[in-house]
């Protein structure tokens, strides 16, 4: 039982299903079709997002332009449509092509000079959300054609959303990554112990810039996710980004300074987030008891970590 | 055959000649001891060979050719191994993912083989005879246990040179004959083998040849270890044996002890710590690294839990739970890590001295003007003839002496009656050393009960007055100083090896 509970997403899974339970004894309209394919959009778009977000705390590093990344990306997948005739899958292509550049471009900087990935995203954040508004001007691209708005609102059946394709994708892409492939261990391996990945030969500067790169592309494809949503190129695509792109990771067990993520808690922190953001248009709750609920949670999932953390340090001592 | 030669190699860092034309040559098929006191510039030699560091002159050649390595990574492909006296390793990654870290796959995106990798791994655990399943995280090993996963990991880059600093700091008797055992053999297979370590025995029992570095030169280069005998290398690690101190031996004062532990054990490890220093009295604390030395004294300022035994200051027993309460009761630290822990450095001279007499200079409100604390600091930093261009100098451009002697400045500002001083003299010039010490004598004439922790023999014969000698997180014995470095050196020698021939 007890190693059940050292999995990161138990925890978070448990909350999760009592949520559930709960509100819709409460509610029992939380569980229609339409609430539930509501409810299923919002976590594909955001569990990209907190997977973009969630490679970076794996280098123990923080992305926070990842927003500005996705918005300038979500503008110019529709301006190239709209603007030019693009046809969506080469404006698709476009724009992971941008969101990567942008985040390798971010990883570079990064890497070369050494200063905090704190400082240099948040003039990442400055710079490329400039970009994105000079290019709209502050003003929606309509231009979205039809196929992309349908991707973005229909079910493949029953109340299951076409978005949760991309989810499925990045999540089980991100979980092999981390797991199978071998940058995605060296990412963890700079995460854990910089030096000791540093003496093994792991070439820093380029695991850092692949992290960064992957970060972009998540980007990316989130904020083309939210276009086929909301079925305009909106320039405030991304701006609310955030909080819960860490959030859901740290939820989701992720220690900040690194070395340590889990690809499925975070998938229920996300849904926690989200149910979390769907009781209040269920039951009409005031939404600063959100944020107190949300604050809340994000200090129990720290305590829970540094409960466990504690626990394995005991036990090495008792050995 | 010669596997690897250093040729005059020289590195200065500011204020310090770390190495002056060091030499040293590694061969094939032979285990070389790299030997000396501690900051006779091993390490340095050490991070220069593998690429940490870049020497200022002098030459390396590996095989003959001419070798200079950028970083570490370029440093192993050439085949030049080391284990690190930190532990290095991945601790949530397995033994096996540790070991071939670098090899986990052909390019980035390459899938990783576990089973290839666990395979491979445990080929070398078995040569290490240790007995673990190589998918156990690292996390989960003994600290002995991983010190063999990182020799292993060196072990499997197939180094023609391994060079392994203090490998058998965290071993057991028992476990260091293993890695003898594997040392033996790859020896035999024609490895290079520079090996680093305080413990002679060790040297003796496995070294073919011998470097012994003094004060960044080369006490001696590369000799053949069968024509010396212990006293030989010991002389040639803590110089002339006839260095006599320039002060005469102080009387103890009669005072009773400020400060006493008795049967002190904390949870950093130690165990049974007893010791005692007077009002006046200078009380050496020497040990190899890792002995324990700045850890208790960390643990004393409430950095640790205490888990038995008695603190007593003024004669009255305290329990400290923090720093606070320590310079409440008048303890103050000067740590030896003076920029990590010692100093702020991006503050201001002002700043930096005056931190300590903040909450008492404070008025009923809290507030605290500079004004006033320049009035307390001041004076103390004249009197430690600190050159600063003013006091809202930032301290960081000050040299390493001038900061050294700002971070004692403030203990004495806030009139500590128990000084604790770790490693003084690390990374300052000869000249502020020599007056550091004039100050710590200073200090104790005018009544402050000094604990000085030093790693530098001839600094512990020329200051303290008693020495105590700390082993393993246990205090092995007292040393009187008289002043004889050779007497109080081999007594402190005596008492620290004694205990491992046993």
């Amino acid at each position: 039982m007890n190693r059940l509970f050292d999995n990161d997403w138990v925890g978070p899974a448990l909350v999760c299903l009592v949520a559930v339970v709960g509100i819709s004894i409460l509610q029992p309209s939380f569980l229609s079709p339409f609430n539930i394919l509501v409810l299923l959009s919002a976590i594909a778009v955001n569990m990209v997002i907190a997977l973009g977000q969630l490679v970076i705390i794996a280098i123990g590093q923080m992305n926070l332009a990842l927003g500005a990344f996705g918005g300038l990306v979500a503008i110019c997948f529709v301006a190239v449509m709209e603007l030019y005739g693009v046809p969506p899958v080469i404006a698709l292509l476009i724009g992971l092509a941008i969101g990567t550049a942008a985040g390798a471009a971010s990883g570079f900087v990064i890497a070369r000079t050494g200063i905090s990935a704190f400082i240099i995203t948040l003039a990442g954040l400055q710079i490329f959300k400039g970009i994105n508004l000079g290019i709209t001007e502050a003003q929606p691209f309509y231009g979205v054609p039809q196929s992309v708005k349908d991707f973005g609102n229909h079910a493949i059946f029953g109340p299951i959303p076409w978005l949760i394709v991309p989810m499925i994708i990045a999540s089980v892409g991100m979980w092999y990554l981390f797991n199978r492939l071998r940058i995605g261990r060296y990412i963890l391996a700079v995460g854990g112990n910089r030096t000791a990945a540093e003496l093994s030969g792991i070439n820093i500067t380029a695991t850092i810039i692949w992290a960064h790169a992957i970060s972009g592309l998540l980007a990316a494809i989130a904020g083309m996710m939210l276009v086929a949503r909301l079925q305009i190129g909106q320039p405030t695509i991304g701006d609310d980004w955030l909080i819960s792109s860490f959030a859901a990771p740290v939820i989701g067990g992720a220690v900040l300074a690194g070395g340590h993520v889990s690809v499925a808690g975070t998938f229920f922190g996300v849904v926690i987030i989200a149910i979390i953001t769907q009781a209040l248009v269920l039951f009409a709750i005031d939404p600063f008891v959100v944020q107190i609920v949300l604050g809340a949670l994000i200090l129990w999932a720290v305590g829970i970590n540094r409960y466990r953390e504690i626990r394995v340090a005991k036990l090495n001592e008792a050995r | 055959m010669t596997a690897l030669k250093v040729s005059n190699v020289s590195k200065s860092f500011p204020g310090v000649k770390a190495l002056d034309a060091v030499s040293m040559t590694l061969t094939g098929g032979s285990v070389h001891a790299l030997l000396g006191e501690n900051g006779a510039g091993k390490s340095t030699l050490i991070k220069i060979m593998t690429g940490i560091h870049a020497a200022d002159q002098g030459e390396i050649t590996m095989e003959g050719r001419p070798v200079r390595f950028a970083n570490p990574r370029q440093a192993a492909a050439g085949g030049l191994g080391v284990v690190h006296q930190e532990r290095n390793l991945v601790t949530r990654f397995s033994v096996a993912e540790n070991i071939m870290l670098d090899r986990l796959g052909a390019n980035s995106l390459s899938r990783v083989d576990y089973k290839a990798l666990a395979a491979e791994a445990s080929r070398w655990l078995k040569q290490l005879d240790l007995d673990i399943d190589p998918m156990t995280p690292v996390s989960r090993l003994s600290v002995a246990q991983m010190q063999l996963v990182e020799i292993g990991k060196a072990l499997s880059l197939q180094s023609r040179v391994l060079l392994l600093d203090e490998p058998t700091a965290s071993l057991t008797p028992s476990e260091a004959q293993v890695l003898f055992r594997i040392l033996r053999k790859l020896r035999d297979d024609g490895v290079a083998i520079g090996f680093v370590s305080h413990k002679l025995e060790e040297v003796f029992d496995i070294c073919d040849t011998v470097t012994v570095l003094r004060d960044g030169k080369n006490a001696c280069d590369s000799q053949p270890l069968k024509t010396l005998n212990r006293d030989d290398v010991v002389k040639m690690m803590i110089g002339r044996a006839e260095r006599i101190s320039r002060r005469a031996p102080r009387p103890q004062p009669a005072a009773p002890p400020f400060f006493e532990l008795r049967d002190y054990s904390s949870a950093a490890g130690h165990e049974n710590v007893s010791l005692s220093v007077r009002p006046g009295e200078i009380l050496g604390l020497y040990g190899l690294v890792g002995a324990g030395r700045s850890e208790l004294a960390k643990a004393v300022l409430g950095l640790a839990r205490q888990t038995g035994g008695e603190i007593r200051v003024g004669g009255k027993p305290v329990k400290i739970g923090s720093v606070a309460e320590a310079l409440d009761l008048g303890v103050g630290y000067v740590s030896e890590d003076r920029k990590g822990e010692g100093l702020i450095l991006l503050h201001s001279v002002l700043d930096n001295a005056g931190i300590t007499v903040w909450k008492s200079l404070a008025n009923a409100l809290g507030f605290l003007r500079d004004g006033t604390v320049a009035q307390k600091v001041g004076p103390v930093l004249r009197k430690l003839e600190v050159k600063t261009p003013s006091l809202d100098q930032t301290i960081g451009n000050l040299s390493g002496g001038n900061q050294q002697k700002v971070s004692v400045a403030k203990w004495i500002a806030a009139g500590v009656k128990l000084l604790i001083i770790d490693e003084p003299s690390v990374g300052i010039d000869i000249k502020t050393k020599a007056y550091l010490h004039d100050l710590i004598h200073e200090l104790a004439e005018a009544g402050t009960a000094v604990l000085l922790i030093t790693s530098d023999l001839t600094e512990m014969v020329d200051v303290a007055d008693r020495v105590a000698v700390m082993d393993d997180y246990r205090i092995e014995g007292l040393v009187e100083n008289d002043r004889n470095y050779e007497r109080v050196s081999t007594a402190i020698m005596a008492l620290i090896h004694g205990r491992e021939a046993a």
